[in-house]
């Protein structure tokens, strides 16, 4: 029996096939209105790349926002299990994963057995996430890997103090509109410094332990990532797909109960 | 005209909803007997302070963790009122009009909910006005100057009853003289004179309450848990409103009984006893059903709740009452939870976690006390230190805005499957 994991964020949606504990397949499309739909997609995408199709032969585990709307799923997992399966099967020495989603940020620490042993996360707020970022890259009128790369170069950052993702927007404005406006690149690495400041107490307040892996679609952004180990004082362990990480944990699951056999 | 010069009485609601709770408790299929009592007793706590200006009683409106024994010894009429304010959040979901009123006074949203709602309610007669205002710095500093402010808005005499910080003899000297003062305060206003027999007997009542009250404590500590998931807020409403009272007893004996004919019989407070729970400060009340039915759904049960249950050690001499007041004060599990946070505090929060066999602990942080948010990563750190999981859920006592029953279901659900993936482990 073949082994599907389902990770429906509120952006994309992601689908890992499992077989034997190797990836057959995977896959990653943009959410639809509707979880469902965008759960069958994802799968029916990962499902052919493996040869495969819907059939009784198949256990699958839902996660992520629309996890809980899949009927066809066998099991509902909640995102912070399936990261620590997940950030353990591809890196066993992290013992703390910082998941920056579309919209949520969340910590997990990760025992020695790959078990989730705690979690944090910040849901008050968009400040830090993937659609605040796509929000500023709006305004800066630039895509977001521009961005990334330009940030770099931010020196020094500007100060963005505000904590809440609409403010920080008009404090973004203000910079543009000084005269002279404030170096874009200094604006966006400051951006990015206003996030980490965020993140950093996150995982602070459950407590840092390393190594630490971060995962989710804003893992991609080279930039925030430099900033987050200057601020954190190491290196960070970021997957190649950062934001398979929650869809393996659920196709992993999967593959436990599968291996467990019926109760 | 401003939001809230639509006056509503909370009492009379309140009045209505005790004695419908009362009504279905009786309906249940299998009564339990003591919860049938509970709610009759609120009920007479609520109709007595309804018809208390009819009857002529002098009303005395108190902060929490005050010592009601001496009003119940002269004969004055109680209102608890941060109580007071859980209850018309718990049972009548109305709380969002009286945090409005708060705010029409200038309070902001970071202070403690309780007080803000007690502020508004006050301002627009949602709550009757008292003769006096008691208030004390016992366990919580916001009442230290909440009651001020109701003093002020009620334009009643008040009376501060200051409470010192540490147990030493000195200090319980003190505070007897404090109390001392207090009586002669109410003596004067309420024309009533101390009644020192039967303070006696209501501190012989109190010791007897205490020690029921440790005895259930113990039952508790049984595998499956014969509690009813949240049925902690019980005991510490029967403290808080009816402290040395024979109704309090009889509760209490019979509770003890249920509970021990449950143990007795191996039979839990749900279906299918899967985690058993340390309970840290107070969940939200305008949820309290959400928690109950998401408790029987998962199994989970609170079996600890240290903040509320654990009684200090020591007997009350009812042949020196008011020093027998005094001393319950230290004895107080609330007091000695948020009081001097010492090793002892911590070591019981151990204690408790292996005599209660807990799997994890909710540490429900309110935002507006930071009085016990300050505690969260001391209580979590020495839990950490046995493995056991600590779930902070961000919320509010009484303001439902803080955050919603979806995002509590959530967070509740990934601490179950965490518990539950780590006994699977």
């Amino acid at each position: 029996m073949k082994a599907l994991g389902l990770d429906i964020g509120t952006l994309t949606t992601k689908a890992v096939v499992l077989d034997d504990g190797n990836v057959l397949a995977s896959a990653i499309i943009m959410s639809a209105d509707m979880a469902e739909s965008s759960a069958r997609s994802a799968a029916e995408k990962a499902l052919s790349q493996a040869g495969l199709s819907f059939d009784g032969n198949l256990h699958v585990v839902a996660t992520g926002a629309g996890g809980k709307s899949v009927p066809f799923s066998q099991q509902h997992k909640a995102i912070t299990t399936c990261l620590a399966r997940g950030i353990y099967n591809l890196f066993p020495s992290v013992r703390m994963v910082i998941d920056l989603g579309a919209e949520s940020m969340t910590v997990i620490k990760v025992n020695e057995r790959g078990r989730l042993s705690d979690w944090g996360n910040q849901d008050k707020c968009a400040a830090g996430t993937g659609v605040f970022l796509q929000q500023v890259a709006k305004i800066m009128q630039m895509p977001l890997e521009q961005m990334a790369q330009l940030s770099l170069a931010g020196r020094p950052r500007a100060d963005i103090s505000n904590t809440c993702a609409v403010f920080a927007e008009s404090e973004v404005i203000s910079h543009i509109h000084r005269v002279p406006p404030t170096p874009k690149e200094e604006i966006i690495a400051g951006i990015y410094l206003s996030m980490v400041y965020r993140i950093v107490a996150l995982c602070k307040r459950i407590g840092a332990e390393r190594d630490v892996s971060v995962t989710g679609g804003v893992a991609l952004n080279r930039g925030l990532v430099g900033i987050l180990e200057e601020e954190l004082g190491f290196k960070v362990l970021v997957p190649d797909a950062p934001q398979m990480v929650a869809a393996l944990g659920a196709a992993i699951l999967a593959k436990e109960t599968v291996e467990k056999g019926p109760k | 005209m401003t939001i809230s010069d639509q006056k509503v009485n909370k009492i009379d609601a309140l009045l209505r909803a005790c004695r419908l709770m009362l009504r279905m408790s009786k309906a249940r299929p299998e009564p339990r007997k003591s919860e049938v009592l509970y709610y009759h007793m609120l009920a007479d706590y609520y109709t007595r302070l309804l018809s208390a200006r009819e009857e002529g009683k002098f009303v005395a409106a108190h902060t929490v963790f005050f010592p009601s024994e001496i009003l119940y010894a002269m004969d004055i009429v109680p209102m608890h009122t941060e109580t007071t304010s859980w209850m018309t959040a718990l049972f009548l979901g109305q709380y969002a009009d009286l945090l409005a009123a708060g705010a029409e006074l200038g309070m902001k949203s970071e202070i403690c909910s309780p007080h803000r709602g007690l502020a508004g309610a006050f301002n627009i007669g949602a709550l009757p006005r008292p003769n006096v205002i008691l208030w004390s710095n016992m366990v919580c500093d916001n009442t230290a100057k909440s009651g001020e402010l109701l003093m002020r808005i009620t334009g009643c005499p008040g009376f501060f009853l200051d409470h010192p910080f540490q147990y030493t003899e000195d200090e319980v000297n003190y505070f007897v003289g404090e109390l001392d003062d207090m009586v002669r305060f109410l003596e004067e206003h309420s024309g009533r004179k101390m009644d020192w027999d039967k303070l006696s007997s209501i501190v012989a009542e109190m010791d007897r309450q205490i020690e029921l009250l440790r005895q259930i404590n113990k039952l508790r500590q049984a595998v499956p848990s014969p509690f009813h998931p949240q049925g902690f807020l019980e005991l510490l409403t029967i403290d808080y409103l009816f402290a040395g009272q024979p109704e309090a007893t009889e509760y209490l004996e019979t509770l003890r009984q249920e509970l021990a004919e449950a143990v007795r019989a191996g039979k839990g407070a749900v279906p299918q006893e899967r985690f058993r729970l340390m309970t840290l400060f107070l969940p939200p009340m305008y949820l309290i059903g959400f928690l109950e039915r998401i408790s029987q759904e998962y199994g989970a049960v609170s079996v600890t709740e240290p903040f509320f249950c654990s009684w200090g050690e020591g007997r009350l001499d009812s042949s020196k009452p008011l020093e027998s007041v005094a001393r319950k004060s230290y004895m107080l599990p609330e007091m000695r939870m948020y009081g001097p946070l010492d090793d002892r505090a911590l070591s019981e929060i151990v204690d408790s976690a292996r005599q209660f066999k807990i799997d994890g602990a909710i540490y429900y942080a309110d935002v507006g006390c930071r009085h016990t948010c300050a505690t969260i990563r001391l209580f979590k750190d020495v839990l950490d230190r046995l493995d056991i999981p600590v779930l902070t859920l961000d919320c509010d006592v009484v303001d439902p805005t803080v955050t919603s029953e979806e995002e509590i279901r959530d967070k509740l659900e990934r601490f179950f499957e965490l518990l539950e993936d780590r006994k699977l482990s």
